[in-house]
């Protein structure tokens, strides 16, 4: 009996010392992803693409890495300023690469992982390839994705860094593009007023003009920007008259390529609009009362059938508001800004 | 005697299992299959950029670019049993002007007589909605190969472009056809089902050749004429990128087979 005690601890003396002769190799930390209690569940995939502390560390390097584009400055976060709710301060229209300019408005980088299709005509399908298009545009960051790679397979620190994230250092177009979806996952704005107000957190309560709001908000806006996520993820045509700056905007007929898609945009979402003019697909209103002055009054018809819901029970296009109404409204959507992500250190980049 | 007996047994059954193998090859190896993609234009074999070749009634082309994504391969013996190409492995790129492009070896083939092949052209929409997952180094490849827009995240399945005249367009003028899905809103990906007479015997140590041809006149001669002078540019297009989808996908066929 004792021989028998001797020879297995001899075994397992054996089995410890095998264990520590293995390579050392640091197992990525899972993060669980915190989705607030009134929102939808995610689209996103996390199956194919797990969340890790490393992935998406990696993720928020390469989304502020001036390296992804050809003059090694314009990094995602150029276009997308936190602050700015993730959009571009102050440019109906974004610059990249040599002062270069596209014909669309940046878009805030919030709550993606809820969502299927990308841009404001659809453009790209899967959030792991959303990233392509700017990388690649010419008139955004204007590179190729084996440049990117090999840009970045020469610097040590990214070494470190993707071996952390995915076992080794190897950079590949497919890492590359999970890192950048696993930062832009955790990226989820759900803490404002208006979130509060919802969940019953913190005795939070609307004013008198935000209750107002709210109910001519749920009453003429919400058919279209819908749910907690303030959109209804259609695209429509909302009467915009046509950019004559743009000639070769097209709208979502760019995509689908179906005459009646012409100028039909994404329903953006509302969140943090407050920070995120300018406004439009082409960033042509400064701020939230010239929205809904376009809305009231400025409709037209631009080539296309113009979204019948937008059109009022005597045929004329537009939403009849007040000026007191536009004033609740607008209470109501600055509910909506969330300090806790414009301020959230998680997404800073420095 | 004992031992004679166990002899004549033992004789027996090696005779017995000679015989049987001589009847009935056993198959349970893996040997390779290649797919040879031979562009033509009508009975020619395709000559690029120099030679004007007749399109539809006047117009005259010269072909400079012809490139296709070729996806999802499958084999099938006549009696229905069907081996499917690893996804994460089956797509490729046939480019006129790259000839090593235009020969597809797939490895690991499960040794049988093959009689018919199934192929996708292009992408489809499944392997989109895998992410970043399901493109691995193709996203690359098609981006190098200049088969992916630029300003959507999305592959061109077909690349075919030159110049035209005709009677009313003097002037040498460029034509291009690009065809894709659309995003969510049209799935332009098909697939082609093609028998051949001979089968293709992959063993162990013989890889056949499928040699198959593409005749693109139909991407303008097809189901439907496209008629350069109406639109010498079609990118994305929701009525036409299909019937383009569908000329193309009615270009290939088997012409023969090498064992």
């Amino acid at each position: 009996m004792k021989n028998l005690f001797l020879i297995s601890l001899g075994f397992l003396l054996l089995f410890s010392c095998t264990k520590e002769e293995e390579e050392y190799v640091k197992i990525p930390t899972n993060i669980n992803l915190k989705i607030p209690s009134n929102f939808p569940d995610i689209v996103y995939d996390l199956s194919k693409n797990p969340l890790t502390e490393e992935g998406v560390a990696l993720g928020k390097k390469l989304f502020y890495e001036g390296r992804l584009a050809s003059d090694g400055i314009i990094s995602c976060g150029f276009c997308h300023e936190q602050a700015s709710a993730f959009t571009h301060h102050g440019h109906t229209t974004s610059h990249g690469v040599d002062g270069k300019t596209g014909f669309r408005n940046a878009q805030p980088i919030q709550n993606l992982a809820f969502f299927s299709e990308f841009t404001w005509d659809g453009a790209a399908i899967h959030l792991d390839l959303q990233p392509i298009i700017p990388i690649t545009s010419d008139f955004e960051m204007n590179e190729t994705i084996p440049s990117v790679i090999s840009k970045l397979s020469s610097y040590k620190e990214y070494d470190i860094l993707f071996s952390n994230a995915f076992g080794d250092a190897e950079v590949t177009s497919e890492r590359l593009l999970k890192a950048l979806s696993q930062f832009m996952v955790t990226m989820i704005s759900g803490d404002s007023k208006y979130d509060k107000v919802v969940r019953k957190e913190e005795n939070e309560a609307f004013t008198v003009k935000e209750e107002k709001g709210f109910q001519i908000f749920n009453n003429t806006c919400a058919s279209c920007h819908s749910g907690a996520l303030f959109t209804d993820k259609s695209y429509r045509n909302n009467g915009i008259p046509v950019n004559p700056r743009f000639p070769e905007e097209e709208g979502r007929k760019r995509v689908s390529g179906f005459a009646e898609d012409f100028y039909k945009f994404r329903v953006p979402s509302l969140r943090n609009t407050e920070m995120s003019f300018p406004y439009m697909h082409d960033g042509r209103f400064g701020t939230l009362e010239d929205v809904l002055n376009f809305y009231t009054d400025g409709m037209v018809e631009n080539g296309s059938e113009v979204d019948p819901i937008l059109r009022k029970a005597n045929g004329n296009l537009g939403i009849d508001l007040t000026q007191e109404d536009k004033e609740n409204v607008i209470a109501f959507l600055k509910t909506l800004t969330d300090n806790t992500f414009l301020n959230d250190e998680r997404f800073a980049e420095f | 005697m004992k031992i004679l007996k166990y002899l004549t047994a033992a004789i027996l059954a090696v005779t017995i299992y000679s015989c049987s193998s001589n009847e009935t090859e056993i198959l349970d190896g893996e040997g390779a299959l290649t797919l040879k993609f031979d562009n033509a234009y009508k009975t020619s074999d395709l000559l690029l950029k120099t030679t004007p070749y007749k399109a539809n009634e006047t117009e005259q082309i010269k072909i400079s670019k012809v490139k296709y994504i070729v996806s999802n391969v499958r084999l099938e013996t006549a009696d229905g049993t069907v081996f499917t190409y690893p996804k994460n492995q089956s797509y490729f790129i046939v480019n006129e002007e790259v000839i090593s492009s235009q020969f597809i070896t797939l490895n690991n083939i499960p040794e049988e007589d093959y009689t018919k092949l199934t192929f996708g052209i292009g992408v489809d929409q499944d392997k989109y909605l895998e992410g970043a997952t399901g493109q691995g180094d193709f996203l690359s490849l098609a981006k190098d190969a200049g088969m992916m827009w630029s300003w959507q995240a999305g592959y061109k399945f077909m690349v075919f472009e030159g110049v035209y005249t005709s009677a009313n367009t003097a002037e040498e003028t460029a034509f291009a056809f690009h065809m894709g899905s659309h995003g969510s809103a049209l799935d332009n990906y098909k697939e082609v089902s093609l028998d051949f007479t001979n089968s293709a015997r992959v063993r162990v140590d013989a890889t056949p050749e499928i040699h198959i041809v593409a005749d693109v006149a139909n991407i303008l001669q097809g189901n439907t004429k496209f008629m350069l002078d109406d639109a010498a540019q079609i990118h994305v297009d929701g009525v036409k990128s299909p019937q383009i989808a569908t000329n193309v996908n009615q270009m290939f066929t088997v012409d023969h087979v090498h064992n």
